[in-house]
């Protein structure tokens, strides 16, 4: 029996650690039919299924706003927290501290991030907290019902009011200027390129930043939109392919691309391969990356693709000089001294 | 002239960054080894460097522990309040001053001690000069006084820990201190210290220390903070407690510190924390609590537990952020929008603290809800006499907490928020143990943790969060009685004012008024509260505040008939409460209620 075709009996398809897809799926959308936020939560569930990631092992965090909404959308056998408006980092950060062990996986939207809880954002990239930040960036606030957010860019026009004239905040640039060790900007329209820059950051030790242009399709996916479907998709311009190979899968084995291409290992040892379509970005290069943006948003276009990496700095939980043993699985005669050390104590006062 | 022993109020009035303080605490410290019952509090100003701070000590035979109601012994350093504190003093009363400060002594009718403190100093060293005419102060006094030589040594010792040209350098401007008084001036004061045998030994501790201690010992996981007076140094002793009891031989430690960005941010940390199945806490002060609101919400309505500890200061809005008050009560009960109430404790001693800062954590874990302790700048930052603490005579209680795959098969059904036995607490599993996975949100919710806006829904929730705090009052520490026999009148009170309470019962009795005391611990009031309001014809509620925060609390809780019994003296001016003040009110109010 060929190979194929006994794939083909076998009904179900399971990943490397013989799940079936569906042990990653959510509950059903209510989001606007043709939401660019439940692409990315189909992609969400593509890649932690292809990535092998126990699903249980996985914490999905969010603040408020549409983007907020989806956590309930994909990884069901994943705990969640909802938190509050902007301020899902700090949330994640406390649950890190004492487990350490999980994927943190955190969606946000361009509201969440870019205004209210801009703060946070900025302290979590600072800290080089450990975990996945999506953003689901569509340029006003969906759930209030279409008001400009700090991404829109100027000279856009949603579908109901005026021009945006007021300066967008580029959340990218942001994140490479305060030094965040892996920044990508993506759409929701690409899905391939989206769910390879994902899987690099699950794979990722550290602060792990996609901004995914996702349009709104009730508020602003009209012709005048800069974040619409179809401005998008015209003023894309890619930096490179981009190719994940997990680190189970071993890299002799994969086909090798013509032309030029980079391959940068990640830390759990799968490879993000970035092939070069016009001129080749050095990812490393901060200066590079800046420079990338800078002439993006000169001619009204959105560049995507892995900006910015840097796998030198300690993360958070290297900062905290922690037991190697996640801080809730530390048993309980552990975290409370015992008598005698009170009788230390006392007595040391006392002379 | 008779001698006033071990019965007086010394003020020290210098200028902040001036070293005073080491000096002002050598000065408690050698008093309290010789077994005088002394008290101290530090009066500074919200300032590094220059702006004028007093040090009040309270010697007491009584053992009271509130600022006088004046000052006999006045130490002026500090030409810029120079005028006003002598125009404070009653006539009679002793000044040692600093007579190279270019200021006159403008009174005739005190005690006057002139010593040219920079001048001794300068001769020791001139570039210290500053730190050590503070030295020379508590030498003259220790010879005016009569405080032992030994008492100062240990005192330096202790101050000064292994630094030996520091204990050096401040002996010997103690020695000249004494010398220059011994030598060129004739005490003619009734001021006299003498030693007391010590029935039991005691060591003094800030109360921000003790709670620092009690959480530690508690099993705190991770403290998350963010900077403020009057609880900075509640964060900073744990961080140096840490390395001490809470890590092992490798440098690691089982509880993480976390400095945050701003008060918001320690809040969301603390949740995050306890949301992950650990102990989570944050210290910080009025102010802070304003910002954490949202989350104390969150934590309450998604029954997320976490520890807060608030150090009150004087509010509203930035106040007097170096003051003492209790005016954070209402905003720890019923903190947040909507109709919430919380879990507050009120410690009113170090021993207690320490107890509360363990406690703390049982309770949030039990409860599934936030707990506050609220200490206040007085207990928190100023130094109290303590026996020693007592270590935890329970059992860590973790909480309905499913950890085991077993257990939960057991389960006909689970939900997040299923009431299975009836007391208002559900069960929970925690993230990355696959259990029962749940989207925790702020959101209405039904039992099974999912989204609703169903009118039922809501309903039975808020009915059982209330019910579930309403059980926790008698699981709570329970009121303090003292009370006498057929007593008429009964005062409650809290936290700090216990320090306070039995000057003022002296005070009343004085005037020939017998009271009871009740001092409350914790909300939701101790069902002993009602019953203490029913055994009294009338019953003041005490605090340091200005509208009767606990007061207002009781009232809307206590049954309605027993509200006419209930009056209400609160009073703060920012300063430690003094017992004359809150005594004269009371009588004040009881006369009116005579009418």
């Amino acid at each position: 029996m060929s190979e194929k075709r006994e794939r083909k009996e076998r009904k179900i398809k399971l990943n490397v650690i013989n799940e079936p897809k569906d042990s990653y799926s959510g509950g059903k959308s209510s989001l606007c039919p043709g939401c660019g936020h439940d692409q990315i939560s189909s992609v969400i569930i593509s890649a932690a299924w292809e990535n092998g990631v126990e699903p249980h092992k996985i914490a999905k965090m969010s603040g408020i706003g549409c983007s907020s909404k989806t956590p309930a959308y994909y990884l069901g056998q994943s705990h969640g927290f909802n938190t509050v408006h902007g301020r899902m980092p700090s949330v994640t950060t406390g649950a890190y501290a004492v487990n350490k062990d999980l994927l943190y996986i955190g969606v946000s939207g361009d509201g969440d991030s870019a205004s209210i809880g801009i703060g946070q954002l900025i302290h979590a990239i600072r800290r080089n907290m450990d975990m996945v930040y999506i953003v689901e960036n569509n340029g006003v606030y969906g759930l209030t019902k279409g008001q400009y957010s700090a991404t829109a860019d100027i000279g856009s026009k949603k579908k109901k009011g005026a021009i945006n004239k007021t300066q967008p905040i580029d959340l990218c640039a942001l994140a490479i200027n305060l030094g965040c060790t892996f920044v990508a900007r993506s759409f929701s329209g690409s899905k391939k390129q989206l769910k390879s820059l994902l899987k690099a950051a699950m794979s990722h030790k550290g602060f792990a930043l996609i901004d995914v242009i996702s349009p709104c399709v009730t508020f602003n996916n009209n012709d005048e939109s800069m974040k619409s479907y179809g401005y998008v998709k015209d003023n894309e311009v890619t930096l490179h392919m981009t190719d994940y190979i997990p680190h189970f899968n071993p890299i002799s084995e994969v086909e090798v691309p013509d032309g030029h291409f980079k391959d940068i290992t990640l830390h759990d040892g799968s490879t993000i391969r970035l092939e070069t379509i016009s001129e080749e970005h050095d990812p490393t290069n901060a200066m590079q990356a800046l420079e990338a943006l800078h002439d993006a948003e000169t001619n009204a276009k959105h560049v995507t693709g892995l900006l910015y990496f840097d796998n030198t700095k300690a993360s958070l939980v290297e900062d905290l000089g922690l037991v190697d043993l996640p801080l809730i699985d530390v048993v309980e005669d552990e975290l409370r001294p015992n008598k005698d050390m009170l009788e230390k104590i006392n007595n040391a006062f006392l002379n | 002239m008779k001698k006033i022993i071990n019965d007086f109020t010394i003020n020290v009035a210098t200028a902040n960054g001036t070293g005073s303080q080491s000096a002002n605490l050598i000065l408690l410290q050698s008093l309290f080894d010789m077994g005088v019952p002394v008290s101290g509090k530090n009066l500074f100003p919200s300032n590094i460097s220059g702006l004028p701070t007093w040090y009040i000590i309270r010697l007491s035979e009584h053992g009271y522990q509130a600022p006088g109601n004046q000052t006999d012994v006045q130490v002026l350093v500090n030409p810029a309040t120079w005028e006003e504190d002598l125009a404070a003093l009653e006539p009679g009363a002793v000044v040692v001053w600093n007579e190279n400060s270019k200021l006159e002594m403008s009174r005739d009718d005190v005690i006057s001690y002139p010593i040219p403190m920079t001048k001794i100093a300068r001769g020791i060293n001139p570039k210290l000069a500053k730190l050590i005419t503070n030295i020379v102060y508590v030498g003259a006094l220790a010879e005016i006084l009569g405080i032992k030589q030994s008492a100062l040594e240990s005192a330096v010792k202790k101050q000064f820990k292994g630094k030996d040209s520091a204990i050096e350098l401040n002996t010997n401007a103690l020695e000249l201190g004494r010398e220059y008084f011994r030598e060129n001036l004739a005490k003619n004061d009734p001021y006299f210290v003498e030693e007391r045998e010590i029935e039991e030994k005691q060591f003094f501790i800030e109360g921000n220390e003790a709670v620092a201690l009690g959480c530690l010992f508690g099993g705190a996981q991770l403290l998350s903070w963010y900077p403020i007076t009057p609880s900075s140094s509640l964060a900073e002793s744990m961080i140096a407690w840490i390395p001490k009891i809470r890590t092992n031989d490798d440098g690691e430690s089982n509880c993480a510190v976390i400095q945050a960005e701003d008060e918001l941010a320690a809040a969301g940390m603390v949740l995050g924390a306890g949301w992950a199945g650990g102990r989570g806490m944050t210290a910080t002060s009025g102010p802070g609590i304003s910002l954490m609101q949202e989350f104390i919400g969150l934590a309450y309505f998604a029954e997320i537990p976490s520890v807060f500890w608030d150090v009150c200061r004087v509010g509203p809005s930035t106040g007097l952020p170096t003051r003492t008050q209790q005016s954070d009560i209402t905003l720890l009960y019923e903190g947040s929008h909507g109709d919430t109430q919380h879990i507050v404790l009120f410690p009113g001693t170090v021993e207690e603290c320490f107890e509360f800062g363990w406690r703390a954590f049982d309770l949030t874990e039990r409860f599934q809800t936030p707990v506050f302790g609220m200490s206040d700048l007085d207990l928190g930052m100023n130094r109290w006499a303590c026996s020693g603490f007592e270590y935890p005579n329970e059992d860590m209680d973790r909480g309905k907490v499913v950890r085991d795959r077993d257990i939960f098969e057991a389960f006909e059904e689970f939900g997040r928020y299923l009431d299975v036995d009836g007391d208002g607490i559900p069960y929970r599993t925690l993230p990355g143990s696959g259990m029962a996975p749940i989207l925790y949100r702020g959101t209405g919710h039904n039992p099974m943790g999912v989204y609703s806006e169903k009118p039922h829904d809501y309903l039975q929730l808020m009915k059982r969060l209330r019910d579930k705090i309403d059980s926790s009052r008698d699981v709570l520490p329970a009121p303090i009685l003292r009370e006498e026999n057929e007593c008429e009148i009964g005062i409650i009170y809290l936290g700090s004012m216990e320090n306070t309470i039995q000057e003022i019962d002296d005070l009343l009795e004085s005037t020939g008024l017998k009271v009871s005391q009740c001092r409350l611990r914790a909300l939701p009031a101790h069902s002993e509260i009602e019953k203490f309001i029913e055994r009294h014809k009338t019953t003041i509620v005490l605090e340091i505040n200005r509208d009767g925060q606990l007061y207002g609390i009781l009232r809307k809780e206590i049954p309605i008939e027993l509200v006419p019994k209930l009056r209400s003296v609160a009073y703060s001016d920012g300063m430690p409460p003094r017992g004359k003040i809150y005594a004269d009110l009371i009588l004040e109010i009881l006369q009116e209620v005579e009418k």
